[in-house]
């Protein structure tokens, strides 16, 4: 059925608008750190810049610790991925293959992780850390992230492995595969895009933390780049160049990862939406 | 020859044996601080690498903080006894470390540098309460009126003195995309002290009587709410979301006439052109146009370190942190913001010597000259309560207003609201 040219302006329009609230933040972010000061400032915002430059960045890489926040963060949120699918998907296996009592039970109780608010937690787990010599280092983080996405990760797999066909995996198993080997050759590729939507989760639970970096870590050279970035912008006056700057290369990583497994992110969302 | 090996040989022998207990002599210090911009950690870093050449047998790092989380980062650090050997401090944060039994009483040793120095009364008067002194004061910071001399010439309007005078200009400043005044109206700590600098000069200065029983319900608080209230119809629609760096912003891109800061030097040169000659700085209108008073904090650090040791090494940085030719370049990471409280720190040729301080030295006067009438809230008549910390923690002066501005409260139900409030808080 055809639909009226009216109906499909509306919808053209409506589309628009929702491309427009969601790009033109990014848009601002991304012009207004390469806009001269005076300019981003300016009382009648520019959407166009009116002028170039790159000493935010230049600044930003050169005169403050930055880049060594984003390498503190890319290996907190890479280390802290790998770690969350290497725990999540067996895990999401053994709730979906493995019938064991309680298993319904504990599968929706792990949930109840996010029930807490980690404000709650903060200060009884820095005197865990402390007593382990775990402050100020990156592996507290790396734990924390781990503590906090897993859950929802392993919720997530095993919707995934129980929308596999079971015909698939019992041809398997009755050509004798083990159910390591089950799971490593057939399941996780089945599985690829629920791992991948599992993956970017993770590496953006891990990339946005902020309440657990700014206590647990207390050296620069150990700071994330929410934390350490915060302390760049300044309390009393603002570098709103500098701000921009930063934060149009916070997102850069994200946009990367986004760019390889965004395909299969979204396929992931979608297929688990309906399961 | 020989003679000559046997001596480089024994030499070495020698020093092998001796450096690890040279090394093992040498006294390690953590300092932590909150003035984390890159140019302020360059700043103290250059410092510190001339301290530690100076004293080798003493090693200060630093490890910059965040003021957002400190409040509750440094006593859970110094309770797990990871925590910094010095620390700074605004007034209202020292009292939370005392209270957990984090700090000694520094008395003699304030009275010490005092006697070097001079300190500036009331710096010292914000550290010194239930018989003891608890920090170092080390750095000023007063609130002021901040003006462009040509946009007011162009009006046709004078500095203002009274609050009406203040009243009318930012009425005449205000129309064409153009605002008379930056205020803010949000729940955190520049309401609290935009609010206050409206109180303390319009008699609403004391919070607490001199028994200690809270008296912020009075009709001088009232009138202050109700002023700051009619002033903010001359603020930017967006003005109650904003901290320091809005108002600061908007003043630099001319939309704003008048703003109340701590400095606006540093954004204005940076990113206003830098004319010295159109940045006007002034002391805050009062209701009478008697006598002019301002918001001031005076920074300090505590020394936390239980050891002996490293207590006398703290002591040793501190002496030679407030040493003149020191001193005014640590105050100048961040220039025009961080005012002296030693007379002779405000002599310093290190602090006038700066090129941003000289361009802007008749501003720094001023700001100089109006952090005489400096106050703050719980600080005040030379007694000091430490309970404000509460209070302060929760931005009740800045919450009174938000349900003046924002909900529309009679400011005067607003205020005894908010002396209720501060009394569940300090119960």
């Amino acid at each position: 059925m055809k639909r009226p040219l009216r109906w499909n302006l509306i919808l053209v329009a409506v589309l628009l608008l929702l491309v427009a609230l969601i790009a033109l933040p990014f848009w601002f972010v991304l012009t207004g750190s390469i806009k001269a000061p005076a300019e981003i400032i300016a009382r009648e915002p520019t959407l166009v810049p009116q002028s170039f430059t790159l000493e935010h960045y230049v600044k930003l890489l050169a005169a403050s610790d930055y880049p060594l926040y984003m390498m503190n963060s890319l290996i907190v949120a890479s280390v802290s991925t790998v770690l969350t699918l290497a725990l999540a998907i067996p895990a999401g296996y053994a709730f979906f293959r493995m019938s064991f009592r309680g298993r319904e039970t504990l599968y929706r109780a792990i949930l109840l992780a996010y029930a807490f608010p980690s404000i709650v937690i903060l200060i009884p787990l820095f005197g865990i850390f402390a007593k382990l010599g775990l402050v100020d280092s990156r592996v507290a983080l790396v734990l924390v992230n781990v503590a906090f996405s897993l859950p929802f990760a392993i919720w997530l797999l095993r919707s995934f492995f129980a929308g596999i066909p079971t015909e698939i995996e019992e041809a398997a198993r009755l050509d004798g595969g083990a159910p390591f080997t089950v799971l490593r050759r057939i399941m996780i590729p089945l599985a690829a895009p629920g791992i991948a939507a599992v993956a970017v989760f993770a590496f953006v639970t891990a990339w946005t933390e902020y309440v657990f970096a700014s206590v647990m870590i207390l050296s620069d050279a150990k700071r994330t780049v929410p934390v350490g970035f915060s302390g760049i912008i300044g309390q009393y006056q603002i570098d709103w160049g500098l701000l921009l700057a930063g934060a149009s290369l916070s997102i850069l990583p994200v946009v990367i990862l986004f760019a390889f497994v965004g395909r299969w992110f979204v396929a992931g969302l979608t297929e688990g939406a309906v399961k | 020859m020989m003679t000559y090996r046997k001596h480089y040989l024994l030499a070495t022998i020698a020093s092998a044996t001796l450096l690890p207990f040279a090394a093992a002599a040498q006294t390690e210090l953590t300092l932590w601080h909150m003035e984390q911009p890159p140019h302020r950690v360059e700043r103290v870093q250059m410092l510190l690498d001339e301290f530690n050449a100076s004293h080798p047998e003493i090693q200060v790092r630093q490890e910059p903080q965040n003021w957002g989380e400190v409040y509750a980062k440094a006593p859970a650090a110094l309770a797990a006894g990871i925590g910094p050997d010095l620390l700074f401090a605004i007034p209202d944060f020292t009292p939370v470390l005392k209270d957990m039994g984090a700090l000694s009483n520094i008395s003699d040793f304030v009275a010490e540098l005092d006697e070097a120095h001079d300190f500036i009364p009331s710096a010292v008067e914000a550290y010194s309460y239930d018989d003891g002194v608890w920090a170092v004061p080390l750095y000023n910071m007063s609130m002021n009126l901040w003006y462009r001399p040509s946009v007011l010439e162009a009006a046709g309007i004078a500095v203002p003195q009274t609050w009406d005078d203040w009243q009318a200009a930012a009425a005449a400043l205000t129309g064409d995309g153009s605002y008379g005044m930056g205020l803010p109206a949000n729940k955190q700590l520049y309401t609290d002290q935009t609010v206050y600098s409206v109180m303390v000069n319009g008699d609403a200065a004391e919070i607490y009587n001199a028994d200690g029983t809270l008296r912020f319900d009075n009709p001088q608080t009232v009138e202050a709410y109700r002023f700051y209230n009619d002033m903010l119809q001359y603020s930017p629609p967006d003005a109650p979301s904003w901290t320091w760096g809005e108002a600061e912003a908007c003043f630099a891109s001319q939309a704003c006439g008048m703003i109340m800061q701590f400095s606006v030097i540093s954004t204005y040169e940076t990113q206003a052109g830098g004319d010295a000659d159109d940045l006007g700085v002034a002391p805050i209108p009062s209701q009478s146009g008697d006598e002019h008073n301002a918001i001031a904090y005076a920074n300090a650090v505590m020394l936390l370190s239980r050891d002996e040791e490293k207590t006398e090494a703290s002591k040793t940085f501190v002496r030679w942190l407030l040493q003149p030719e020191n001193y005014g370049r640590f105050l100048n990471m961040e220039p025009g913001l961080f005012m002296p409280v030693t007379a002779d720190g405000a002599e310093a040729e290190s602090f006038w010597s700066d090129p941003i301080v000289e361009k802007y030295r008749s501003q720094i006067e001023t700001v100089i000259d109006n952090s005489q009438n400096g106050m703050l809230f719980g600080f005040t008549s030379g007694r000091v309560f430490p309970a404000i910390g509460a209070i302060s923690a929760q931005n009740v002066l800045a919450e009174t207003l938000q349900t003046v501005a924002i909900s529309g409260v009679d400011p005067a139900q607003a205020v005894a609201d908010g002396q209720t409030r501060m009394q569940q808080l300090t119960e």
